[in-house]
């Protein structure tokens, strides 16, 4: 009997070649076993379980019609072939699409059947796939998965590979390296879902399922693969509709399904992997040779009954001799000045997996329905914003130049206020506070004032750039710990509230008080968020730091409202994370009302909303908000809600001309703009919905994504505006651009450079 | 490791009765769980407040049968001196496990969870007692959790469900496997304090196991 088995990579990620040869030789002593490699590079190949090796040269070498000849010559000859490579078992199923008795691995059909991420044929298994989106839908759309999932998020390819993406700018990063690895602008991003891994192997034979065993990770490395595990049956539950899915598929050979237990004992699906796990001799100790079985299932020959020898297994280091006639290949030269010698795929699979994108499409796509249109990642853009365009003189237009949307901005301060109408209680008002900071422009600030916004200041100019556009003094909230600069503008009038951030600014606003030098009607604390990082607020992070929080409370005066502030940008932790956060400030505040005998009267929560969140979102959401204020803090009268730049990002653009057009090979295209970071500070942790404007027709496109970048007009080698978009047909020098969604930080925090 | 008066429910040398072999639990027969006192003051509110406010927090809106992993980040495992009182406990840079699982009982009643008091025998090594045996009795606390080859040991346990319960081990951060097969480190026996027939009358669920409350469970 002869057996090919190939995957003998023993890295930090290893394949399951070495396993399976291990599990072979328990159960056929006598069996010659072929190990199968593409570099020297990979250490299994000098395992000594090996009677013989048959080395090939790197996938990015190798002709392939020449090697699958070979193969098949291989298996006429009765030779049998277990892959431990995912690729490897996709070209063998395109190698054989009718399959072939002596090839132990899964058919095109039944691959395509486990593509990642939605994993087509689970359905019927114990388990549910956590929520994902193929990057082709609009970087837009994108971001704001990724704020629905508190940006606990993989980013991962069709084949291998997944980064952790807790950001925008690491997602871009991310989606550019796993694009060029892996030859494919077809990823998906997918919720993170914490717990415990486990794994259930299997093995099959023509559709018959011939043996499953489950594994717990008990032991895991750095990169969260296992090193020690525990085995066990599998639970019927499980194994019968697996039985029937492997009927289904009409597998053959080794199989895994990688699972995460969540913490209420749910199980979520990772993926299906068409080969033997590397842990698959982990199982062999424990009495499940499913190798073995699987032989014994195509050749009818008896494998030797396999010992459990203990439940659990954990691996070692070991090392072997390498093989006289398969010397250590030289290290390669470090590349000039980098670090490391750069040695990931030694077997070139990243050109295998290339090449089977180009040849085999269908097989390598992502598994699910297509969630982008035609001509993908083109963003929605509102009707309103088309018409605060429409309405002005673009081609006179000096550039760069910020656009104000006048339009837009109406309707979002109206909504705003709207909402608050209908939230508000008898018992608890619902109001909205402008915090200036977001965005200065005195036409915003007007907006506030006229929709019943209070002003919320920062800075003592702040507060002097609210009076000035009409606020009353009691409509206005002094909050940060920079409030009480530039000194001497402190208003003399009575205030809304302030809030303290620290216990110094408590005892400074209680002296201020005392002296008549400021009056509030609310005096109240921030505190810091205590689960998230932050330097604003009030800490609560000891014992000993809450128990000063108290006492400081006490010292407030007793003739101002108590209130309480919090603010966490809810685009950068989520929104799910942003309510989570909601409830644990409402459990903090009870506690301050339990231990000072102060009533919080005034709860004042922000901010950094996106704008889509806050005006799109389920209002229910913000009822049960109030109705939760109302059941643990009967005291507050008033909630004033910070939508922060959810009002002032919609309501201005940045308009660009394009100064130049470089095309470069394979369709990458540099084209530089008149506009810069300077104007787009927020490029990196925020998505622009992008138009250009016809030069012909006046039209205005939306920019899909392509293999542009836009590079911006300074000489600064990280001012690139916007990356992986596509120009339309015919755009030249000249056109204008109009970066939407760039009224918030994006203006305010924008900077002169590069003018002379 | 307990409170103080507790240790006069220790069975020194404990004989097994004529019928039976000694078990490891007989040294512990009756010993109680650890409870953290209260002054009745702001002082012991202050903190009870404080941990299960900060365990809120720090859910970061996971399930809230999570595990409170925090406790374990911010107290270390060592010996601690008893009677404590909640304002002594949460000032602490180390606490023991009767400590541990006082604060982690106290965080799941505060989630809205029903969990019990687990006390446990597990089996380590006379090199792991000694070492153990040096260092509480170099901070002049009690060692009476300690026997030969066995320690006495405290965990939470969470009730899910109808009757399953998982225990955890605040101490250590994790949940006890309750697929146990003896050795170093394994539990030995498990007692769950819990009042009630669960199970109809078998028990709580534990994994593959069916734990009566009350009585020592030898595993």
């Amino acid at each position: 009997m002869k057996i090919y088995v190939s995957g003998l990579y023993c890295g930090g990620n290893p394949q399951p070649g070495v396993g399976i040869v291990r599990s072979l030789r328990e159960g056929y002593p006598d069996a010659q076993i072929v190990g199968v490699e593409y570099s020297t590079r990979v250490s299994g190949i000098h395992w000594e379980g090996l009677d013989e090796l048959w080395l090939q040269r790197p996938w990015d070498e190798l002709d392939l019609a020449l090697y699958g000849n070979q193969v098949k010559a291989a298996l006429d000859a009765g030779g049998l072939w277990i892959s431990g490579s995912d690729l490897e078992a996709m070209w063998l199923g395109t190698l054989f699409p009718q399959g072939h008795p002596n090839l132990l691995a899964p058919p095109p059909a039944a691959l395509k059947g486990i593509a990642k991420p939605a994993v087509e044929a689970h359905r019927g298994l114990p388990v549910s796939v956590p929520t994902f989106v193929s990057t082709d839908l609009p970087d837009w759309d994108l971001h704001a998965f990724c704020r629905q999932h508190n940006w606990r998020m993989w980013l991962k390819g069709p084949y291998y590979d997944a980064a952790r993406v807790g950001s925008w700018d690491v997602f871009m990063a991310a989606r550019a390296a796993l694009t060029k690895v892996w030859s494919t602008d077809t990823l998906f991003l997918q919720a993170h879902v914490s717990g415990y891994e486990e794994s259930v192997m299997f093995t099959a034979y023509q559709g018959e399922l011939l043996s499953c065993v489950s594994m717990r990770k008990r032991d895991i490395t750095p990169e969260g693969k296992t090193w020690a595990g525990d085995i066990s049956e599998v639970d019927p539950e499980f194994e019968h509709p697996l039985r029937r899915i492997v009927r289904e598929l009409n597998w053959t050979g080794g199989g895994e399904v990688e699972m995460v237990r969540d913490a209420a004992g749910k199980l979520w699906l990772l993926e299906v992997n068409p080969r033997f796990p590397a842990w698959v001799h982990g199982a062999t100790i424990a009495g499940f040779n499913l190798p073995a079985l699987l032989v014994q299932g195509a050749t009818g020959a008896r494998a030797r009954h396999a010992e459990a020898r203990a439940s659990e297994f954990t691996r070692v280091v070991l090392e072997v001799p390498v093989r006289k006639d398969v010397p250590l290949p030289p290290l390669p030269e470090p590349f000039a000045g980098a670090v490391g010698h750069s040695m990931k795929h030694p077997s070139g699979l990243t050109s295998l997996a290339k090449r089977l994108h180009k040849a085999e499409e269908e097989l390598l796509a992502i598994g699910g329905e297509p969630q982008a249109e035609e001509g993908g990642g083109k963003p929605d853009i509102p009707d309103v914003y088309l018409a605060d365009i429409g309405a002005m003189d673009l081609a006179a237009m000096q550039t760069p130049q910020f656009l104000y949307f006048g339009q837009t901005a109406e309707r979002l301060f109206r909504r705003a206020a709207d909402k608050a109408r209908r939230l508000s209680t008898n018992e608890v008002q619902v109001a909205s506070g402008y915090s200036i900071k977001t965005n200065p422009d005195s036409r915003l600030i007007r907006l506030a004032l006229d929709h019943g916004f209070y002003a919320e200041a920062i800075s003592l100019l702040e507060v002097a750039a609210a009076l000035k556009v009409g606020f009353r003094p009691d409509q206005v909230i002094l909050n940060g710990p920079g409030k009480w600069w530039p000194e001497g503008m402190m208003p003399k009038e009575r205030i809304h509230a302030v809030f303290c951030d620290s216990v110094a600014d408590l005892e400074r606003c209680v002296a201020a008080i005392d002296a008549g030098e400021m009056s509030s009607k609310h005096v109240g604390i921030r505190i810091r968020t205590p689960n998230v990082t932050s330097r604003f607020g009030i800490p609560l992070d000891s014992p000993e730091t809450f128990a000063k929080l108290v006492d400081a409370v006490g010292r407030l005066p007793a003739d101002s409202a108590f209130g309480v502030h919090f603010h966490m940008a809810s685009s950068n932790i989520g929104v799910a994370g942003w309510w989570h956060l909601f409830e644990s400030m409402m459990k903090w505040c009870r506690a301050i009302e339990s231990l000072t005998g102060r009533t919080v009267e005034l709860l004042d929560m922000g901010g950094g909303w996106f704008p889509d969140d806050w005006h799109a979102d389920d209002e229910s959401k913000f009822a049960k908000a109030v109705e939760t204020v109302k059941a643990m803090l009967p005291g507050v009268r008033q909630i004033v809600s910070e939508p922060g730049k959810a009002m002032a990002q919609p309501s201005m653009a940045l308009a660009m001309r394009i100064l130049e057009i470089q095309e470069h090979e394979e369709g990458y295209v540099e084209a530089v703009v008149d506009a810069s970071i300077a104007e787009l500070p927020m490029h990196i942790f925020q998505p622009h919905r992008i138009l250009r404007q016809c030069g012909e027709t006046g039209a205005l496109q939306p920019l899909g994504r392509g293999k542009t970048h836009l590079m911006g007009r300074l000489c600064m080698e990280h001012d690139i505006v916007a990356s992986n978009v596509s120009l339309p047909e015919g755009t030249r020098a000249g056109d204008m651009l109009i970066f939407c969604d760039a009224g918030g930080y994006d203006r305010s925090m924008s900077y002169v450079f590069g003018r002379g | 490791m307990y409170l103080a008066e507790a240790e006069t429910a220790l069975a020194p040398g404990a004989e097994a009765p004529p019928e039976r072999a000694p078990l490891p639990t007989d040294r512990w027969a009756d010993f109680p769980h650890s409870r953290l006192s209260h002054h009745g003051e702001a002082c012991c509110e202050i903190g009870r407040r404080w941990v299960t406010a900060m365990d809120f927090a720090q859910l970061n809106g996971s399930d809230l049968a999570s595990g409170p992993r925090w406790l374990r980040e911010r107290y270390k495992w060592g010996p601690s001196p008893w009677p404590m009182h909640w304002c002594e406990a949460v000032e602490r840079k180390t606490i023991d496990c009767g400590a541990h699982a006082a604060l982690a009982h106290e965080a799941f009643a505060a989630r809205g969870m029903t969990s019990f008091p687990a006390q446990l025998v597990q089996s380590y090594s006379r090199e792991a007692t000694e070492q153990w045996r040096g260092k509480w009795s170099a901070e002049d606390v009690s060692c009476h959790w300690l026997d030969e080859e066995h320690i006495y040991h405290e965990a939470t346990a969470l009730l899910l469900g109808e009757d399953e319960i998982r225990i955890w081990d605040a101490s250590a951060a994790c949940w006890v496997n309750p697929r146990q097969e003896g050795g170093y480190g394994a539990v030995v026996a498990v007692r769950i304090l819990a009042d009630g027939s669960y199970g109809g009358g078998d028990g709580l669920r534990w994994g593959e196991r069916r734990i009566k409350p009350g009585v020592w469970v030898q595993l």
